[in-house]
C-alpha cells in the first residue's frame, strides 16, 4: 500500500474555494430540478413532454457536431507546425495562439460582428474581388456563430495535439516511409493514430465547450441557431423558474460526464493525461 | 426593461441637466413631503435600485438627489435590477432595497404574489400621473415605446418611407433586410396590427395567425437579442427598416444614424417605481417615489436620456428637440397604446415556448 500523501494538505485551499464558490451553488441549482416547485421529477416531465426543450437539446448537439470537426482540421496543422517547426516558429505560433485568451469573449465577439457584417472587410474584400455581386450575410445564421464558436476554441484542439505530437517518435514515421510507405500511407497508417489521445482530448474540450455556449449564439447567431444556454438564461431571468432551468442544467451536465466518460472508455484518460 | 441603456451624455444636456438639478431641488423644498414627514427623515438612508448606466445616472440626478435634499435622507445607489434577485430577498425576509424601478411585466408578475408594498396614496401624489401609468403596486416613471424605425438612407423623403406594421411587412414596396426582436412580447402584437388587426381587438392574441404573418418575412428579418445591436443594425446598414424601441432610435440619430421612427400604432411599456414588500423604509420610499412624480424632475430626467415623462405637465420643461422621440409627446401619445401586460403575466410561458418552437421551425 502507498503510504498517505501528506502532500494532500496542499490542495484542501483550492477546495474550499471551488467548495464554497462551485460545488455549493451548482449542487444548490442542480437539486431545484428536483424540488421545484414540489419534490419530484415534475420538471423532467416538462422538458419530456414539451417539444421545443428537447429539439434545442438537439440543436445544441448538433451545432457542437458540426463546429468541432472543423476545429480539429483547422487546429490539426498548426499543432503540427508548432510542434516540427523552428524554435522561433514554434514560439510565435504559441504567443498567437494563446493571444486570444488574453482578451475578452465580449471583444472578441464584438469584433467578429465588425468583421463579417454587410458592410465589413470580408464582405468588402469579396465584393472587391467580384467573387460574389452583392454583400452576402455572414452574421446572424449558422456561418457568423460557427466562424464565432471556432476562433474562440481553436486552442482548445491546438494544445492538446500539440502535446501528443511531442510525444511521437520520429523514428516511427521514418521507419514507416523506409519499410515502403509512401508519405499518405504513414501518415494516416502510424502518425495518426498516435495524435488520438490529443486529437479527442481537444475535440471533447470544445465538443462539450459549445454545449454550454451563451454569448456566441446570442450575438452571432440567427432564430434558428437557439442552444441550452439560451433557454436555461430564458427561464431564470424571465420566468424565475429555477426548477427547469436546473433540470436543463443537469441535462447539460450529464452530457458532458458521458463524453467524458466515452473518452476515459476509448482512450482512457490516463492516455490523456500523461 | 431595456438593460443595455446607452449612456448618453453631451455637454448641452449636462448643463440643462445641472441647471434643472437647481430648479427641481427648489421645487421639491417647495411641494414635495409635508414637513413633519421632512423632519421625521433626517438622517434616514434609503436604498434605491435600478439598471444602472446613463438611465440610473439620471434618475439619481433627478428623483434621488432633490428628494434627498428635501427631507434629509440620504438615498444609496445600488443593482442592477435582476427579477431573480429580487424575489429572493423577499423570500429572504427584509429586502435590502427600499425603491426598485422595474418593468411592466415584472410588476404584473409580481403584484399577485405578494412582491410589492401598496402604493400609499397619502404619501405619493397620484393624481399628477396620467391615469394608465398608475398601478395600485407601482407608479410609472418613464414611458417607452416599440417604434417602426426605419433608414432614411434606404428609404429617403420624397419617396415611399414606410410608416405602418403593414408597411414592415411589404416586401414588394419596401425590400431589403428588416429587424424585429428576438422576444415574443410585442412582435405577435406587430404581426397582427400589420394583418389588420386593430388596437381595441388585438387582445387575446391570435397567436397562430401572428406566426403565420411573420413565416412571411421570417427569411428577410434578422432578429436582435440585445437593443444596443438595434441600433447597430441600423447604424451598420444592415437593414432598412425594423421594429426598435424609440429611446434606442434617438440615441442612434444622436450618434449620426440616418434614422427616423414612425409613430404609427407604437406600443407603450412602463417602467414604474415599486416598494419592496417588508421595506424597513416604507414611507420614506414612498416619499422619493412622490418625489419622481414631480413635473420639473421628470422633464429634467427626459431632457437627459430621453426617456417619456408619466406626468403630463412635464412636457412644459422638456427640450423641443428631444420632445418628438417621447413615447408620451401629446403628438405620440394618441397614436400609441399600452401594451397589455396582464395577458403577457399569463401567457408569457407558453408563447415563449411556443416563439421558440417558431424559430427554429
Amino acid at each position: 500500500m502507498t503510504p498517505f500523501d501528506r502532500r494532500i494538505w496542499l490542495l484542501v485551499p483550492a477546495l474550499l474555494i471551488l467548495l464554497v464558490a462551485f460545488i455549493g451553488p451548482v449542487g444548490w441549482l442542480l437539486s431545484r430540478a428536483f424540488t421545484q416547485p414540489t419534490l419530484g421529477f415534475q420538471n423532467f416531465e416538462e422538458l419530456w413532454t414539451h417539444p421545443v426543450y428537447l429539439r434545442v437539446i438537439w440543436n445544441t448537439v448538433a451545432i457542437s457536431a458540426i463546429a468541432t470537426p472543423i476545429c480539429v482540421v483547422l487546429g490539426f496543422p498548426v499543432a503540427h507546425a508548432m510542434t516540427y517547426g523552428s524554435t522561433r516558429m514554434r514560439r510565435w505560433l504559441i504567443f498567437l495562439v494563446l493571444l486570444p485568451f488574453w482578451t475578452s469573449l465580449l471583444v472578441r465577439t464584438f469584433a467578429t460582428v465588425i468583421l463579417l457584417q454587410r458592410t465589413g472587410p470580408v464582405n468588402a474584400i469579396l465584393v472587391g474581388l467580384g467573387l460574389v455581386d452583392r454583400p452576402v450575410p455572414l452574421l446572424y445564421n449558422m456561418t457568423g456563430l460557427l466562424v464565432g464558436a471556432v476562433q474562440v476554441l481553436l486552442p482548445f484542439v491546438i494544445f492538446p495535439l500539440h502535446a501528443s505530437m511531442l510525444k511521437i517518435e520520429p523514428a516511427y514515421m521514418q521507419a514507416a516511409l523506409t519499410l515502403g510507405a509512401n508519405p499518405v500511407r504513414a501518415f494516416f497508417r502510424v502518425y495518426l493514430p498516435l495524435t488520438v489521445p490529443g486529437l479527442l482530448t481537444g475535440a471533447t474540450l470544445v465538443f462539450i465547450s459549445i454545449l454550454g455556449y451563451f454569448v456566441t449564439p446570442a450575438m452571432l447567431g440567427g432564430v434558428r441557431e437557439l442552444m441550452v444556454a439560451q433557454l436555461i438564461q430564458d427561464q431564470i431571468g424571465q420566468f424565475g423558474n429555477w426548477g427547469v432551468a436546473g433540470a436543463l442544467s443537469l441535462v447539460l451536465l450529464l452530457a458532458t460526464a458521458l463524453l467524458l466518460g466515452l473518452l476515459h472508455a476509448t482512450v482512457g484518460l490516463k492516455a490523456v493525461a500523461r | 426593461m431595456d438593460m443595455t441603456r446607452v449612456p448618453r451624455m453631451t455637454r448641452r444636456g449636462l448643463l440643462q441637466g445641472c441647471s434643472a438639478l437647481a430648479l427641481g431641488a427648489w421645487g421639491g423644498l417647495g411641494i414635495a413631503a409635508p414637513a413633519r414627514a421632512a423632519a421625521e427623515l433626517k438622517g434616514k438612508t434609503v436604498v434605491f435600485a435600478s439598471w444602472g448606466g446613463a438611465y440610473q445616472d439620471a434618475e439619481k440626478s433627478c428623483y434621488c438627489e432633490p428628494f434627498a435634499a428635501a427631507t434629509g435622507a440620504s438615498v444609496v445607489q445600488d443593482g442592477p435590477m435582476n427579477v431573480a434577485k429580487f424575489r429572493s430577498m423577499i423570500e429572504g425576509g427584509a429586502p435590502d432595497w427600499d425603491v426598485a424601478d422595474i418593468t411592466i411585466d415584472f410588476l404584473y408578475a409580481g403584484s399577485g404574489s405578494n412582491l410589492f408594498e401598496k402604493i400609499d396614496t397619502k404619501l405619493v401624489d397620484t393624481s399628477r400621473i396620467s391615469p394608465q401609468f398608475v398601478h395600485e403596486y407601482g407608479i410609472g416613471c418613464i414611458v417607452w415605446s416599440y417604434n417602426l424605425g426605419y433608414s432614411t438612407k434606404v428609404f429617403p423623403a420624397g419617396k415611399p418611407q414606410p410608416q405602418s406594421w403593414a408597411d414592415l411587412f411589404d416586401l414588394k414596396k419596401f425590400p431589403g433586410k428588416r429587424t424585429l426582436g428576438d422576444n415574443v412580447v410585442a412582435t405577435l402584437e406587430v404581426a397582427l396590427l400589420a394583418d389588420g388587426v386593430t388596437p381595441d381587438k388585438l387582445y387575446p392574441l391570435d397567436v397562430e395567425r401572428a406566426l403565420k404573418k411573420l413565416d412571411t418575412i421570417k427569411s428577410e428579418t434578422i432578429f436582435w437579442t440585445t437593443n444596443s445591436q438595434s441600433q447597430q443594425l441600423f447604424v451598420d446598414g444592415e437593414v432598412g427598416l425594423g421594429l426598435i424601441l424609440n429611446g434606442r432610435a434617438y440615441d442612434a440619430a444622436n450618434k449620426g444614424a440616418p434614422i427616423a421612427l414612425s409613430w404609427e400604432q407604437n406600443i407603450q411599456s412602463i417602467d414604474y417605481l415599486v416598494v419592496p414588500h417588508g421595506s424597513r423604509n416604507r414611507d420614506a420610499a414612498m416619499m422619493l417615489i412622490d418625489t419622481m412624480t414631480q413635473p420639473d424632475n421628470q422633464a429634467k430626467l427626459a431632457n437627459l436620456i430621453a426617456y417619456a415623462p408619466t406626468n403630463p405637465a412635464a412636457f412644459k420643461g422638456v427640450d423641443p428637440k428631444i420632445e418628438p422621440w417621447l413615447s408620451t409627446a401629446p403628438d405620440n401619445v394618441k397614436k400609441g397604446f399600452v401594451i397589455n401586460a396582464a395577458f403577457w403575466r399569463d401567457n408569457l410561458k407558453t408563447l415563449q415556448e411556443r416563439w421558440n418552437t417558431w424559430k427554429l421551425a
